[in-house]
């Protein structure tokens, strides 16, 4: 899909008659395709609280401007569906869905226990004491510096917060009727988080991957493979993957359900994405009031395209003191023209589906990222995203391969928490971050994976020889 | 009895010895030797140790373990000694009887520690991320049912999801923790493949503690990924040359280091094996498994498991989860060993099925060793299984008849590895997958509805490279 920077105005959308949710016939191209879906009765539905606040789409009429999209999937004039016709029969399929599952206590309860005993959730809120100890004694001279708490994501099955939304999505799939997921990956993360998935419900999965990638992170290229999952190789890096799986997807759209792995994408993907994903911060909600009978003043994420930080940081964006940071891959700096940091020098336009801040010449041309942390090399971020940054909920700043690298060692020496290098992004802010806090401040940060896959990476490139 | 080059230097205190095999006596005497002392996996010895107490003395003991009869709730394990029944002991040179007494001293006076209690509760809880999940295995539940739509249920108990990926990371940690008690501010441990010295390093970069790892010089080239993550970790990897260079030598190295330096160096042993305190301090610490598996249970279904199933090595993750039940005579406890290449190739490391009795790493117990009491180097395709011996309290489990022991091969562990991935998404451990393997034989057997619960000791990442090798994926 060509972006562009001249702002496209909003189409309103063609009235949808009610569903019955019994069978739906949608045509494509002139042939009609029925998906079955579950049956349920709409009338019974019930608005249960099982998964925390229910913030389904139909609420439209909140006071806060800060809190969800719009019906049609807006943020401000961020997010909208730019799709095919072919397509918006499908996604309205999904938006209903989504609004019904997020108050259907028979699924809540399935998910809240997968999440449970398949995951390993809740995460544990971490006091890192001796990275706590670090930044003391590095910048005061008296006080006793903020605290440093790491919300343990690293911890869950498949070893990243990839495998909330996973989970939930394909759940969806199954309840579609859908034989088939077709994922995309960059650093694979997501890929085998939903070939896992995949595997425990029973439903085949496709994953499309660049050559690129695959070069650097086969080990997770075989995980996917022995968790049956079909990985499929084309030029060029997850961008291109995206695209791939999406036009697979419309090619076989009576079986396959498009698995999107994070708050990227057409309406309702960056809303299903967050709502998955925002179990992270519900929980460190009440274990921020279990530890220390309060919230937390700062909230630190890496950004790649926004899944892990507006899972942690959804919970409390009406908190106005609870501060919001997120934090890109300024790669090999911003001048350099290597670097994925597209809310720093990005700008409007249209991509995959969504408008949103992106990294385009001035021809609107997509520009490849960079980033030692593959799952931020994305040349887009998620139209939620993008909306805090324009109302300044959420500020944005950036760390290069370097300090990520660094942040990773560090962490890896005073916790024995080896971080993903996405999440050392997170981490090597901190450096910037605890100097400007006031004494007992607590930082929670998201340690969004972990950094096994990275070691390959670390071993080749900007690893000191004095630990090799 | 003919001795490696370079390998151990004690000599043993007693100037007699004899072999002991069950409970046969006055066997002829030999030259004693001392194996290296407590290691959590080896791949050979090239010395093996005989030494027996005065076997009048062992075969009262054994008839006391007999009069006990088989009520569990009479047995001790361990009796003042350290032994299991005949079992167990502390087969090590005087240098260091004192730093294993004031261990057992210390470990007994924290076990009443209520600070020490809560500090070790809230690390296994935030930095390890327990309580791991008792999960119920829908897709090989059905996998086993049969025809009649009858069959067993089957639950796996999560420590693949701790920190680390493994359950080794439990002990690791109540010894670091204990170690800064005793005012120790210095780790060794040894490694083979990498995996114990990891959980080592990590838990000493938690706590700030030094930390030296000895690696035999051809381990460290075959498995640089985990050199080079221990180093990240902070650890110092000194390699040894001496002898083979593998995990033997590597033991030898790291006792003469604790010896020299017994005051302000703690040994991390990373299983049930050793002499006394080591195995009950270990299975003690990994007992929290077996008791979060009584809750769980309770919880669940209301009622306890109807059999436990472990993979056994040295034996640490299995006794973390049989201990809990052990006193519980209706839980039946299953142990899988590696067969390795089968039990008639001569390579394997099924230690209960195939060893005899001896005294291996300051302990009595079963091991693989050949007519003359030299070990036989066992063979497993999951190196943590690779051990010729196996802890105390497992041979006395077994002879005692509490719990059984059974193996599978290298072959039968791989497809359950390719299974459980591709039926449950979780990408198992090669250790574990022994014991998912062993599930294939367990199942039909099983009465309808009967409970299984299998400990998942570990995940399968670092085995993806070597599993692919060998399976078409």
């Amino acid at each position: 899909m060509p972006s562009t920077k001249i702002q496209l105005r909003w189409q309103p959308l063609p009235r949808v008659p009610e569903r019955n949710h019994r069978m739906i016939n949608s045509v494509v191209f002139g042939v009609p395709i029925k998906c079955h879906h579950r049956v349920s009765d709409v009338l019974s539905r019930t608005n249960g609280p099982s998964f925390g606040s229910v913030t389904s789409v139909s609420i439209r009429t909140k006071a806060r401007p800060f809190l969800l999209g719009d019906a049609n999937g807006r943020f401000g004039r961020f997010g909208g569906k730019f799709v095919p016709e072919t397509l918006m029969s499908r996604l309205r399929d999904l938006e209903e869905e989504l609004d019904f599952v997020l108050s259907d206590h028979e699924f809540q309860a399935e998910l809240t226990t997968a999440l449970r005993d398949y995951v390993g959730r809740e995460m544990p809120l971490y006091l890192a004491e001796r990275l706590t100890e670090h930044y003391r004694n590095k910048s005061r001279t008296t006080g006793d510096g903020p605290e440093i708490y790491l919300k343990r994501e690293d911890l869950g099955h498949s070893g990243s917060h990839k495998m909330n939304n996973a989970l939930a999505q394909a759940m969806i799939a199954r309840r579609f009727g859908c034989s088939r997921v077709v994922v995309a990956t960059g650093a694979g993360q997501h890929g085998v988080a939903t070939a896992a998935a995949c595997a425990k419900l029973s439903l085949e999965c496709t994953v499309f991957m660049g050559t690129t990638d695959i070069e650097k992170q086969s080990s997770n290229v075989l995980s996917m493979k022995l968790l049956g999952a079909q990985v499929s190789s084309l030029e060029g890096t997850f961008q291109d993957a995206s695209s791939e799986a999406i036009r697979n997807w419309v090619e076989n759209l009576e079986t396959t359900y498009y698995l999107s792995g994070t708050v990227v994408g057409p309406h309702p993907s960056p809303v299903m994405v967050r709502e998955f994903q925002s179990v992270i911060g519900k929980e460190t909600r009440k274990q921020a009031k279990r530890l220390w009978g309060g919230k937390p003043d700062v909230l630190v994420a890496c950004v790649g395209s926004g899944s892990n930080a507006l899972g942690l940081f959804h919970e409390f964006v009406g908190d106005e003191d609870v501060r919001l940071v997120g934090v890109e891959a300024a790669g090999l700096g911003l001048d350099s023209g290597k670097h994925s940091a597209t809310l720093a020098v990005g700008d409007v336009g249209v991509y995959h589906g969504s408008m949103s801040y992106l990294l385009q010449d001035d021809q609107g041309q997509i520009l490849r990222p960079h980033s030692i942390g593959v799952e931020l090399e994305y040349p887009g971020v998620g139209p939620e995203i993008s909306f805090l940054k324009e109302t300044g909920r959420v500020e944005f700043y950036t760390a290069t391969d370097k300090e990520a690298i660094q942040a990773c060692m560090l962490l890896s020496r005073l916790e024995g928490i080896i971080p993903a290098l996405e999440a050392s992004h997170a981490l090597a802010f901190l450096d910037k971050l605890v100097p400007t806090l006031r004494d007992g401040a607590k930082v929670v940060v998201n340690c969004s994976g972990r950094g096994d896959k990275d070691l390959d990476t670390l071993i080749q490139r900007g690893m000191p020889s004095s630990l090799c | 009895m003919a001795t490696s080059g370079t390998a151990s230097t004690f000599r043993p205190s007693v100037s007699a010895s004899s072999r002991l095999t069950h409970l046969r006596s006055s066997p002829p005497f030999k030259v004693p030797n001392f194996t290296p002392l407590p290691s959590s996996r080896s791949h050979s010895f090239s010395v093996s140790c005989t030494i027996a107490k005065d076997p009048t003395f062992l075969m009262a003991e054994a008839e006391k373990t007999k009069a006990a009869g088989s009520d569990p709730t009479l047995w001790k394990r361990p009796d003042s000694f350290g032994r299991f029944g005949k079992f167990g002991g502390k087969y090590v040179p005087e240098t260091l009887m004192h730093a294993l007494s004031e261990l057992e001293t210390a470990f007994y006076s924290l076990a009443t520690d209520d600070d020490f209690q809560r500090e070790l509760a809230g690390i296994l809880k935030d930095y390890v991320g327990r309580e791991s999940p008792l999960y119920f295995a829908e897709r090989l539940t059905e996998h086993y049912r049969r025809e009649n739509g009858e069959g067993p249920l089957i639950y796996l108990k999560r420590e693949d999801l701790n920190h680390t990926g493994a359950h080794k990371i439990n002990n690791a940690v109540a010894q670091a923790l204990l170690a800064k008690r005793l005012g120790k501010r210095r780790i060794i441990a040894e490694t083979g493949a990498g995996q114990h010295g990891v959980a080592t390093a990590t838990v000493c970069a938690r706590f700030g503690l030094q930390c030296i790892i000895y690696m035999g010089a051809q381990d460290m080239e075959r498995q640089a990924l985990n050199v080079f993550r221990m180093r990240l970790l902070g650890a110092e990897v000194r390699g040894v040359h001496s002898g083979t260079a593998t995990l033997k030598d590597a033991t030898s190295e790291a006792i003469r280091d604790w010896v020299t330096n017994v005051e302000t160096t703690h040994y991390i042993l990373g299983s049930v094996a050793g002499p006394h305190p080591y195995p009950m301090m270990v299975r003690d610490f990994h007992a929290v498994i077996g008791k979060e598996t009584r809750r769980q249970a309770m919880e669940k279904w209301g009622g306890k498991p109807d059999v436990l199933v472990a993979c056994v090595g040295g034996g640490s993750n299995a006794m973390g989860l049989f201990h809990e039940f052990v006193d519980d005579t209706e839980v039946r406890m299953i142990g899988v060993e590696a067969a390795g290449f089968g039990l008639d190739s001569g390579k394997h490391a099924a230690t209960l099925t195939k060893g005899d009795v001896g005294v291996l790493h300051g302990a009595m117990s079963y091991l693989l060793q050949d007519d003359d009491g030299q070990i036989i180097e066992p063979h497993s395709i999951s190196a943590g299984l690779d051990y010729p011996g196996v802890g105390p309290e497992h041979s006395f489990l077994k002879d005692m008849g509490r719990a059984e022991y059974y193996s599978v091969t290298d072959e039968e562990a791989l497809e359950a590895f390719k299974r459980v991935s591709r039926l449950e998404g979780i990408i198992p451990a090669l250790e574990t997958s022994h014991a998912l393997a062993h599930l294939e034989k367990l199942c039909p057997t099983l009465p309808d509805g009967a409970r299984v619960v299998l400990n998942f000791s570990g995940r399968g990442d670092k085995d993806v490279q070597t599993a692919i090798k060998y399976l078409e994926v």
